[in-house]
């Protein structure tokens, strides 16, 4: 229960001390009119009774309807100081829980971001914290209402008579046990409810993604009923989940108000014995009908509390995963190392497997090998994005690990096949290599990398707009603002992960031109998969399942006969191939 | 006016399970007033207990214990009428969900491929997902709730009239201030300009935040700290102040509302006491005075339910509207009786095609009269520089879009004549891009022709080059591909695409970059795979590299939307035009080197870009 409290305050529970308060305070004055409803029988009750007085006490009636009327100011007052400390402390809270968590996320590994779907993160920030706010100005109050309400009603109803006390609240801890005990049975139904919706999503990503796949091959059928029963299964256990809880929920509600009947049972028996006075009866009846009423409220909402539990729960998750740190920065133009590095997506299967190189300062390093050989992870890991099981990698002899990631990256340029563009001006995705460039610097860069022309022939220039994940422009268009950022940004590293892969002739001479202008004087990682590309580097690194297997110049490999003379041999056949 | 109809639209959704739902919202009405039953059994014990206020041993204690009994009796039933009306509720509203995703997923794999093109598949599957589900809320709660909260408090104030007309009165006096209060909130200049302001913060916070989130690895990468962050923090700071805003702005109406709401027994007291005391011998009004004291506050729950039920409306209005949008999208036209064509020559006449309609501000020509033929048994390679409309051609081939203009047959038959199904028979197509399916390796090539035999497919492997490292895997043919499975590289799947097509064996083939992810290794053999495919068919190929489409019978060079030189690799070259200069990009591609400046390069491009 504080667990819950404390994920969906966002680990600030004493943010929710006011709310708490306000919660209480609400509650005490929502029992007093009870109190004095109880007066106005009792006068009555007086009057028929004719014991104590022979005239109907008309002031004392008066006295106490304009109480109640009054009294109305003061429910105002409480309330509104609810409403206040509530939603005021929601918005609060979701908005600094937003903001921590978006800074928080800004310094967790790249690899993090690798790893978890964006939309997912993206979901973490807006819905998961929209939850949070409904949660606090709703959930919480209603759940301090229903657990104070009743204990304080209790300690004060004991004084009047402790076995009326008794006999309506004894059952409340079994409809909490029952509760209580559901928990598994909640936990493994939701199980099954969460695991059929994923494997609805599975198979909608798939089938929507292989749309024309499926049209292509007339096969609409087939996956068509894969994907209706992935559906149908959803519905079942959706049902199921509803139809097996349903009862519980309404079991544990059953108990607890069951207390009504039990107290009046309880009464009628005390009052013919008269052991008890009628005014207390009356009070207990009243007070009975308000101390239940958010108790019910809570169970109701039962699902919709566990539900925002979750999200609380994701955040957490989240904010307690450990972001990389160092102090140390970088040394420029110094030779990098990398000493015996093992290292896995998942501990159990290495990627890399003990591998060592050193590239000196400003010469290029290409890396070969079959695809799953760990060409791509071995630039990752330099960049930082994970962290590595074993090993060291060095760069002018400080293990990366003591540096600070962002100097880090501030001396790496990486040039990817995949390329992402902000929503902004293409003269500005290409200011983000160095955002005190003017924008002479900007159109040099933009020169050198072959995309001014293209760019002064837009209608707007500098100033058009890409799309969401610039989707306006064609890839070779995209490599090449890329290169241009890189150019802009001048670090002494560069990384290039296929940069120039699937790109048509005049793009692709283009791309290469500009890579020529990025890579001098620099410390250079290459990945190509057309051999010819890299026979001037410096040295090449054949890796096969994550280990180097060897090591060299283009001459001095091809004179070993090994694998890097076979793929070269082979790649020497393909480029004469014609389909016919 | 506008609102009504979105409502109705929801209405008409949920009218799939009238049955199931009338069920629902009439447990749900009676489980509503079998909750007013321990507010009239209180009402019945205090009336026992006025009745022998003077003898109070004569009080039936029977009677006291039958209502006792009562309230725990009425629980039960109110408890198992609210299951049975919740279940019924759920019950309709997970299969309008099912059937609805059903109807959608046919539906969208029936509507031209162009919408999908358009469309973001993340967008569709949230649409699918997210705004389905949504429904639920709206069937399954917010209708039976609406019913009772709607109905409960109706029979309970006739019944109260039906007592004593003047108490009834007066309780219908706050509840009408309360109501007015809310109305006034909402409908007043103020809030709906607050509202407005709220949704358009809601907006931008959504849009930073997707912007902050996906551009973060590049944000990391190039190390700048300060700016998407503040953008997304404004968004979140403005979005806090407005909700505390309109917080601020409801707060008077709303806490009033409630209290009163909430309070309503109150408002009858003072008018009691002046009944009463005008004729204070009158028992039996004492009698019906405390009856509206007790029974008053049983009214505020489904009163006070309303207010909260207007809340996710707004949202489920939405998604339905969504959901109607993509149920408008037209369906491809299919031919009543699908014509079957006897010879394999594709021919294009006078195609031209643009994305948008030509009435659309946006109008922009893709292809302008492209015609050629395709002849059976022959290669027809399509070249040019990207975004000239080759992939579009081949696209089209496939009905993926109609065109506007012109005609594209087989064997002379229009291809609108053939029936999609009967089109996608004898076509076969390989993808730059290629999607395999979460199934076995087996089951993906089997796709080519689902009544192939396991040796059948075996065969189209082997001449694919993929048999050799689909046996070396753990389980072979029965390894599955994805989410858990064995991920194969770009190479690998298109390799299984070729044997896919093979194992078809349809008399067209298209190839569209059909090698493009393949690495050194992986190249070769695809390569391999090709020639077998190609062999004795109506080719249409893609290929960037030219060197592997020179020996093609025609070769149609396409730049902006047109046919600007076709014929043979030789006899293009000496044309000296665009295909010369694409050829010489291509082989100085071949060649190039990291590390080596090459400036005759850029000064090619500039000629071939004023082509």
């Amino acid at each position: 229960m504080l667990k819950y409290f404390h994920n969906i305050s966002g680990g600030n529970i004493r943010s929710l001390g006011p709310a708490t308060f306000a919660a209480l305070l609400d509650g005490m004055a929502k029992i007093v009119p009870a109190a004095l409803l109880v007066d106005i029988f009792n006068t009555i009750y007086r009057f028929f009774s004719q014991t104590g007085a022979t005239e109907l006490n008309v002031g004392r009636l008066w006295t106490v309807s304009l109480i109640l009327l009054a009294w109305l100011a003061v429910q105002y007052a409480a309330y509104s100081s609810l409403y206040d400390k509530t939603y005021k402390v929601a918005y609060s809270v979701a908005a600094t829980g937003r903001l921590s968590l978006a800074e928080h996320i800004r310094h967790l590994s790249l690899g993090f971001f690798g790893k978890r779907d964006p939309g997912d993160i993206t979901n973490l920030l807006l819905g998961d914290y929209g939850q949070v706010e409904q949660t606090i100005s709703h959930n919480v109050p209603q759940l301090i209402s229903a657990i104070m309400l009743p204990v304080i009603a209790l300690a004060g109803m004991v004084f009047l008579d402790w076995r009326m006390a008794l006999a309506m609240f004894v059952a409340i801890p079994f409809g909490v046990l029952l509760l209580w005990l559901t928990d598994s049975m909640q936990a493994r139904l939701s199980e099954n409810h969460v695991k059929a919706k994923n494997e609805a999503a599975s198979r909608l990503q798939e089938y929507l993604a292989g749309i024309r796949e499926i049209k292509a091959h007339n096969i609409g059928g087939k996956r068509f009923e894969r994907l209706r029963q992935s559906f149908d299964q959803l519905k079942r256990a959706s049902i199921s989940l509803e139809g097996i809880m349903g009862p519980m929920i309404m079991g544990a509600m059953l108990l607890t108000r069951s207390g009504m009947t039990l107290m009046i049972f309880a009464g009628s028996y005390l009052l013919v014995g008269g052991e008890l006075a009628l005014s207390s009866f009356l009070l207990f009846l009243l007070v009975g009908t308000k101390v239940f009423e958010p108790l019910t409220t809570v169970l109701m909402n039962y699902g919709e509390m566990r539900y925002s539990a979750y999200s609380a729960q994701r955040i957490m998750d989240v904010q307690q995963e450990s972001p990389l740190q160092g102090p140390a920065s970088i040394q420029p133009h110094t030779p990098i190392e990398f000493d015996r590095v093992t290292f896995g997506y998942d501990d159990s299967k290495p990627v890399l497997r003990d591998l060592s190189f050193r590239m000196e300062p400003n010469t290029i390093t290409a890396l070969v090998g079959p695809s799953g050989s760990g060409k791509s992870t071995v630039t990752r890991l330099l960049a930082r994005f994970w962290d590595i099981q074993a090993g060291e990698i060095r760069i002018g002899g400080t293990d990366i690990r003591t540096m600070d990631p962002s100097s880090l990256l501030r001396d790496i340029s990486m040039v990817f096949q995949d390329v992402y563009l902000f929503q902004d001006t293409i003269g500005n995705n290409i200011r983000i290599g160095k955002m005190d460039a003017t924008q002479a610097e900007i159109e040099e860069a933009a020169k050198r990398a072959c995309c001014h022309d293209f760019i002064s022939r837009l209608p707007q220039g500098y100033d058009t707009p890409v799309g969401e994940g610039g989707s306006t422009l064609s890839g070779g268009e995209k490599q090449r603002i890329s290169i241009a950022r890189a150019l802009l940004k001048n670090a002494s590293i560069v990384l290039l992960d296929e940069a120039t892969a699937s790109l048509d002739p005049e793009n692709e001479s283009a791309v290469q031109q500009a890579i020529n202008e990025l890579v001098a004087n620099k410390t250079v990682i290459l990945i190509a998969h057309r051999l010819k590309t890299i026979q001037n580097a410096n040295q090449i690194v054949v890796l096969e399942q994550g280990s180097k297997i060897e090591e060299g110049t283009h001459a001095e490999l091809l004179a070993q006969q090994g694998l890097y003379a076979s793929l070269w041999n082979l790649q020497q056949n393909t480029d004469g191939w014609r389909v016919k | 006016m506008k609102a009504k109809s979105e409502v109705s639209g929801l209405l008409r959704i949920a009218g799939e399970k009238k049955a199931l739902l009338i069920t629902a919202s009439v447990f749900s009405v009676i489980s509503s007033l079998l909750q007013i039953a321990p507010f009239v059994a209180i009402y019945k014990i205090i009336e026992e207990l006025l009745l022998h206020a003077r003898d109070p041993m004569n009080v039936d204690k029977d009677l006291i214990l039958f209502w006792g009994m009562t309230t725990f009796v009425a629980l039960l039933a109110s408890l198992i009428t609210l299951y049975i009306g919740g279940m019924c509720s759920h019950i309709a509203a997970f299969n309008i969900l099912y059937q609805l995703r059903v109807r959608l997923a046919d539906h969208v794999a029936k509507v031209s491929m162009g919408y999908h093109t358009r469309t973001a598949t993340g967008e569709l599957k949230k649409i699918i997902e997210v705004s389905v589900e949504k429904m639920e809320q709206f069937i399954a709660h917010q209708l039976p709730d609406i019913v009772s909260a709607v109905v409960v408090p109706l029979l309970m104030i006739g019944y109260l009239f039906w007592l004593d007309w003047r108490l009834a009165l007066v309780l219908l006096l706050p509840i009408a201030f309360g109501i007015w209060l809310q109305s006034r909130m909402f409908g007043s200049e103020n809030g709906q300009k607050a509202y407005r302001e709220f949704q358009y913060a809601v907006e931008e916070m959504n849009a930073t935040g997707v912007e902050y989130v996906r551009g973060m690895p590049a944000v990391k990468v190039f190390g700048i700290t300060a700016d998407s962050f503040l953008t997304f923090k404004q968004a979140v700071d403005k979005y806090r102040d407005i909700s505390l805003r309109i917080t601020n702005l409801c707060k008077t109406s709303y806490s009033l509302f409630f209290v009163i709401i909430s309070s309503l027994f109150v408002f009858i007291v003072p008018v009691g006491i002046l009944i009463f005391n005008g004729d204070s011998a009158n028992q039996a009004f004492a009698i019906t005075f405390i009856l509206f004291l007790i029974v008053a506050p049983s009214l505020s729950a489904p009163l006070l339910k309303l207010l909260y039920l207007g809340g996710g409306l707004r949202e489920i209005v939405e998604g339905n509207r969504r959901i109607e949008a993509i149920f408008a999208e037209p369906m491809t036209e299919e031919p009543a009786v699908p014509r079957i064509p006897t010879s394999y020559d594709v021919v294009f006449n006078q195609v031209s095609f643009a994305y948008e309609s030509r009435e659309s501000k946006d109008y922009k020509p893709v292809l302008n009269g492209i015609s050629f033929i395709a002849r059976a048994g022959e290669m027809t390679a399509l070249v040019g520089p990207s975004g000239g409309g080759k992939s579009t051609i081949a696209n089209l081939l496939l009905r993926f879009w109609d065109v506007q203009e012109g005609e594209i047959t087989i064997g002379g038959v229009p291809i609108r004549d053939m029936g999609t199904e009967k089109l996608m028979d004898v076509v076969s197509f390989v993808f730059q891009d290629v999607h395999l399916f979460y199934d076995t390796i087996e089951e993906n090539i089997r796709m080519g022709n689902t009544t192939a035999t396991r040796e059948e497919v075996v065969q189209a492997a082997k001449t694919a080059c993929c048999h050799d490292f689909i046996v070396q895997l753990e389980e072979g043919y029965n390894t599955r591909i994805g989410e858990g499975g064995t991920y194969l590289s770009g190479g690998e799947a298109q390799r299984i695409a070729i044997a896919r097509a093979l194992l078809k064996n349809a008399p067209i083939l298209v190839l569209d970059e059909a090698t493009a992810y393949a690495d050194a290794e992986n190249e070769h053999k695809i390569q391999q795979g090709l020639v077998e495919l190609v062999k004795g068919k109506t080719v249409l190929i893609i290929a960037h590299r030219l060197s592997t489409i020179c020996g093609a019978e025609q070769i149609l060079v396409v730049n902006r939307g047109e046919i600007v030189e076709r014929g043979k690799h030789e006899e293009l070259r000496e044309k000296r035009g665009l295909y010369e200069q694409l050829w010489r990009a291509h082989m100085s591609a071949a060649t190039w080197k990291l590390g080596e400046v090459d400036r005759t390069v850029s000064g090619m491009k500039e000629g071939m870009e004023n082509a």
